[in-house]
């Protein structure tokens, strides 16, 4: 057998169904497999309280020591005191602070907001991702530490020191920007360098640190803080291999009373996890532990959303040729395990706000995409037979975790291209889609190398990230550009309210010409998008002083090399990333203005201003125009308004990228909302694309709907035409499209072919990011009224899967609302 | 005097249909239409006219709108108790589509388009990547896609001019001249043969089937690639003898045979057209489904095991029809 053309095990054209999400069970063809996945759905999900306690403990106790060293040796101390895991059947171990399916706390970053929920609004009783009841005593032990933690959290420390004015723009005041994603919780949005961890284990690593802080001169004043930088790195190196070891100790104990079959397998898995302690691993099954339990403890330290799994068919195949040829496992074994990794990794849980969860987000990590196939370092077709295993066992599971990206360009095989087209139509919404062509020289743009850029991964919902080399900060705030545009055409002010928001830029009455509306823009963007960086800058400073991450550092290159931590810039490649959102409200207003007021001059600036202050109560006439195909709107591949889309999105951009940000880096903007449409649009007035009040503002870089409308009406190529006139290399954070298409229009082998030849054009027309929902109205609608029926149907949100019915009303009717394209 | 650009009046352009013909196509439906089936799906399709079509349940109120009673010059815009656009009285009404071009609600709605052959051919070509990409091309569609005779084959010269596939889906009842001018820029034919009885023919669609049958022999002589449609329509056509009879037909009188023979299950669909161009909906009979499904597959299979390619339904692949990526 050639491994070297091998497309996985099952059949690379095997169909897994239409539209079938995650129903059903059994997808597996290993029992194994299934008997996991069956435990970790019959799991309650829980709060747990233990890694909060640890914490506090250890913070009190060493308050004496540099901040870089104190937070190393609590995360030491929680490695060693936390209570682990190992449940029937598993092969594979790791946990991230709590049991499997229990959110750990992280009380460094915000607490209060965890308090506050025990005592007024309790997990369990939540209307979405719900958790069981915790004990009184659980309710009391966190309730007791509430003192210590108060103003001493990274949220505290940040909010104290922003200025009125972004305190104002932000979620705080009128949320024009939302940074609560840094701001409450690790910044996260990484993938650690697995070819340094795999290739050296926790002790070459260490003696890397060994070595450099062998050479420094304690007498030297400026090497005290590199000096810190690199015991702390020891400390938690001590804690990793104490961890591992923990794991086989616990896995010897249960072999002594278990089933002589169950022992064998519980002595192989302390035999790894003793392995690994130090060593670096041989085979694919020591590899795969490593990366878990080195993962885990990424995860343990800072609950950063989006920690990314990288190129996991690149770092492991060497692993994999290794064992296929020296017969050490078979595929089969191989794909079995790489699916118990992957509920090991859904057994991770984290807890969010009960805003965040109304708004927002799915259950899991958040934003763990693992990225398979595209080009290697030297621009050659990457694809292996892992990538295909790794995307069957996606298909054999249907979890949360890993979210998945398949990488394609021009050279992508077809044999690829149908086992992408085949998991698509699933209906999971995974894997999604990005395009070489385009994010490699956004990766130039941003500063990477050639080989750098080729070998970029996914991290989180959308953004390209040079994986092992950056720390990227890529979901630093979500900046809402069309509320920019309601303070241009208003002089600076609310429509519904008198606040002077920003500068003095006229009102639309009394402009002469639409120049003057862009305008306008263009200078309030400048100040909104100043008040953002500025804000930023102060969360990173804080973030940097208070919660340096000295276990994540080992695995970013080149902070050992630097002995700077991450936090402090130590990365190779530093960058900011703030999205903008409502691309499509923003565009679609501006054509109102445009086409309306100064074209056809069909209203005066008066009327519209007075209609949008009313909520358009009064003004149906308007409302259902301006909401009609007599406007031209973004999405149908008409310039008219493109052109206006574009002009947006070159704003945003303009004013973003290259800034400086605090870790001697710089910022780089993206576009898109993830699911961020739907709260921004909670907080935002009517706007004159025809959206009501509280509206949803369009999705990522998609085309407006609003609840008496879809703006685009031309079809899936004309949106594709549509996007394709932004300039995507620009937005280095990334982009994200959309697509919503009805079940019947993939139908067959002729559907997946033309789903393939879109797929095609999305590669030729440099559209960075695409994902798919297949599915169907009715579908969605029936999910609504049946929640419990329908529990494990995942749909795509925007750049992650959730289960449909852990989502807020406002995001599902969203998701109900996209333009569904059916042909025929 | 000046060359006039052609023109003709388009109902419906819909870019990336996948089911008439190979790959991704963008799809040109014609208005106007020879013969009138009971069941026919596209009502809007069947006058050569521009009509208005009224959406009442979209209408926002003549009292605070009204913009298309102001507009209308014949007073042919019928109001409901409520005050809501009701109809229009199609006796006076002098299709000049003002009220469609005010109405800001979509409640009024154009069918169909005066577009010149330029507009359509820019739509067209905003799709080519995707056409070549996918082995798709062009398809004219109606209505009736050779009633705009001349309209047609100026778009279907011009797509020869792209080198674009082309495909015309027609009922065949036209003039077998105009049909032959078609043949040398057109890539495929999409046919319906709806019943061997002229008799029934004439009932059901308003005209017999001699035409139709000869259109149907003459076209299988020219070795043009060729799909056949038969429309099940129950207790219209969906007997046993009248599917033999069609096979016999092709098996006798068609000299190359149809890649395929495609039957259509009769849907329920186009009930809110007719109400919004005021015409009756007579196909109101409910269907059992299960047991239309399953003699709809007798039916496929009369014609198979004669040795006939045919299938149910529009998506299966077409054996000999390139299409989709290698």
């Amino acid at each position: 057998m050639s491994i070297l053309h091998a497309c996985g095990n099952d059949p690379y054209d095997k169909e897994y169904g239409i539209a079938v999400s995650a129903l059903g069970e059994n997808f597996s063809p290993y029992e194994r497999t299934n008997q996991l996945l069956k435990q970790l759905h019959d799991t309650p999900y829980t709060v747990d309280d233990q890694r909060a306690m640890l914490v506090t403990e250890a913070y009190d106790r060493f308050r004496a020591d540099p901040q870089i060293i104190k937070v190393a040796k609590t995360l030491k101390y929680v490695l060693e005191h936390v209570d682990i895991h190992i449940y029937p059947g598993e092969l594979l171990v790791c946990g991230n602070g709590a049991p499997m399916k229990s959110c750990p706390i992280f009380p460094e970053f915000s607490y209060a907001w965890v308090a506050d929920e025990i005592r007024t609004f309790p997990f369990h009783v939540r209307e979405m991702q719900k958790y069981e009841p915790q004990t009184k005593e659980q309710e009391e032990r966190l309730l007791s530490i509430e003192e210590f933690w108060r103003d001493n959290t990274v949220d505290d420390y940040s909010c104290a020191r922003m200025t009125p004015e972004e305190i104002r723009a932000s979620q705080m005041g009128y949320g024009l920007f939302v940074n609560t994603i840094i701001l409450r919780a690790g910044v996260g949005h990484t993938s650690p360098n697995y070819r340094r961890l795999l290739a050296k284990g926790f002790g070459g690593l260490r003696r890397d640190v060994e070595e450099k802080l062998k050479a420094l001169d304690r007498t030297d004043p400026d090497a005290l803080q590199k000096i810190y930088y690199y015991q702390a790195s020891l400390i938690v190196l001590e804690g990793a291999e104490a961890y591992c070891r923990r794991y086989a100790k616990l896995a010897l104990e249960q072999a002594k009373t278990a089933s002589p079959e169950r022992a064998a397998e519980l002595e192989e898995v302390a035999r790894v996890c003793n392995h690994i302690a130090v060593e670096p691993p041989r085979t694919f099954r020591e590899a795969l532990q490593l990366f878990l339990l080195g993962t885990a403890i990424v995860v343990t330290e800072a609950n950063g959303q989006s920690i990314s799994y990288g190129r996991f068919d690149q770092f492991m195949y060497p692993f994999y040729r290794h064992d296929i040829e020296t017969g050490t496992a078979t595929k089969q074994e191989i794909e079995m395990l790489i699916e118990l990794a992957f509920i090991k990794l859904t057994g991770m849980q984290k807890l969010r706000d009960k805003n965040a969860v109304k708004q927002a987000s799915g259950r899991g990590l958040g934003g763990d995409c693992m990225t398979v196939g595209g080009v290697d370092r030297r621009g050659l077709d990457a694809t292996n037979d892992l990538t295909f295993l790794v995307l069957d066992a996606r298909n054999h599971t249907r979890l949360i975790s890993p979210w998945m990206a398949v990488r394609m360009h021009k050279n992508t095989p077809w044999e690829l291209k149908v086992k992408v087209a085949n998991s698509i139509r699933i209906g999971t919404g995974e894997p999604k889609i990005f395009n070489d062509e385009v994010a490699i020289p956004a990766g130039l743009g941003k500063g990477y190398s050639l080989e750098d850029a080729r070998d970029y991964t996914v991290v989180g919902c959308v953004e390209i990230d040079a994986a092992g080399y950056e720390y990227g900060c890529h979901d630093a705030t979500y900046f809402n550009v069309s509320r920019v545009l309601e303070l241009a055409i208003n002089d600076g002010k609310w429509l519904h309210d008198d606040v002077q928001m920003g500068p003095h830029t006229g009102y639309l009455k009394d402009f002469t010409s639409f120049d003057q509306v862009l305008d306008a823009f263009d200078i309030q963007m400048k100040y909104f998008v100043d008040l953002m960086v500025s804000s930023i800058n102060t969360i990173e400073e804080v973030h940097k002083e208070y919660k340096p991450l000295p276990y994540l550092s080992l695995l970013i290159d080149n902070c050992i090399e630097s002995g700077r931590d991450v936090t402090a810039g130590g990365a190779k490649y530093n960058l900011t990333g703030p999205q903008a959102l409502a691309l499509g409200t923003a565009a679609d207003s501006l054509s109102t203005i445009k086409q309306l007021v100064f074209d056809e001059k069909t209203i005066t600036a008066q009327t519209l201003i007075d209609a949008l202050k009313a909520n358009w109560e009064g003004y149906d006439t308007l409302y259902r125009l301006v909401n009609s195909d007599k406007v031209h709107h973004y999405g149908n591949d008409d310039d008219y308004a493109d052109e206006l889309a574009k002009f947006v999105f070159d704003t945003y951009c303009k004013y973003v990228e290259k800034r400086p940000n605090v870790r001697g880096g710089r910022f780089a903007p993206g576009v898109y909302s993830v699911a961020g449409n739907v709260p921004h649009g909670m907080v935002q007035w009517a706007s004159a694309d025809g959206r009501q009040a509280y509206e949803p503002v369009s999705d990522c870089i998609g085309a407006v709907h609003t609840h008496v409308a879809s703006h685009d009406i031309k079809g899936p190529t004309a949106m594709l035409n549509s996007v394709a006139k932004l300039d995507h290399e620009r937005a280095g954070n990334g982009t994200l499209l959309n697509w919503k298409f009805n079940p019947s229009c993939v139908q067959g082998e002729t559907g997946r072919n033309n789903l393939i030849a879109l797929l095609d054009m999305i590669i030729d027309k440099k559209v960075m990011h695409s994902q798919f929902n297949i599915i169907t109205r009715e579908q969605l609608e029936a999910a609504q009224k049946d929640p419990e029926k329908y529990k494990h149907m995942l749909v795509r949100v925007a750049g992650y899967s959730a289960y449909f019915v852990d989502l807020g009303v406002n995001l599902q009717r969203d998701i109900i609302e996209r333009t569904e394209f059916s042909f025929d | 005097m000046s060359q006039r650009e052609p023109t003709g009046i388009v109902f419906n352009i819909q870019r990336f249909t996948v089911h008439d013909g190979p790959g991704i196509r963008t799809e040109i439906f014609l208005k106007g239409c020879t013969l009138r089936c009971k069941w026919c799906s596209n009502p809007e399709s069947q006058s050569p006219r521009r009509e208005p079509g009224v959406y009442i349940t979209k209408c926002i109120g003549l009292d605070h709108c009204g913009l298309c009673s102001q507009a209308c010059p014949t007073g042919s815009i019928l109001r409901e108790e409520h005050g809501f656009v009701t109809a229009i009285a199609r006796d006076t009404c002098a299709h000049c589509m003002r009220c469609t071009d005010v109405c800001p609600a979509n409640a009024l709605k154009s069918w169909g388009v005066e577009m010149t052959a330029d507009q359509v051919m820019e739509e067209i070509l905003a799709d080519r990547p995707l056409m070549e990409r996918s082995g798709g091309g062009v398809t004219f569609s109606g209505g009736e896609a050779l009633f705009q005779f001349d309209f047609l084959m100026e778009l279907l010269r011009r797509c020869r001019a792209k080198e674009l596939h082309t495909c015309v889906e027609t009922a065949l009842h036209v003039p077998q001249d105009h049909l032959a001018q078609t043949v040398p820029l057109t890539d495929l034919y999409i046919f319906d043969i709806k019943d061997i009885s002229s008799q029934r023919h004439r009932a059901f669609t308003g005209a017999g089937n001699e035409l139709i049958l000869d259109n149907a022999r003459f076209l299988s002589r020219t070795g043009k690639p060729m799909v056949v449609r038969i429309p099940i329509i129950p207790g219209h056509n969906d007997m046993e003898e009248n599917i033999l009879g069609i096979r016999d037909f092709i098996l006798q009188e068609m000299e190359h045979k149809p890649l395929q023979i495609q039957f259509l299950r009769f849907r329920r669909l186009g009930e809110e057209k007719y109400a919004s161009l005021g015409m009756p909906y007579v196909m109101t009979e409910e269907v059992e489904r299960a047991e239309f499904e399953q003699h709809v597959h007798h039916l496929v299979s009369l014609m198979t095991q004669a040795g006939l390619p045919a299938v149910a339904g529009t998506t299966k692949p077409i054996a000999g029809l390139s299409g989709g990526t290698p």
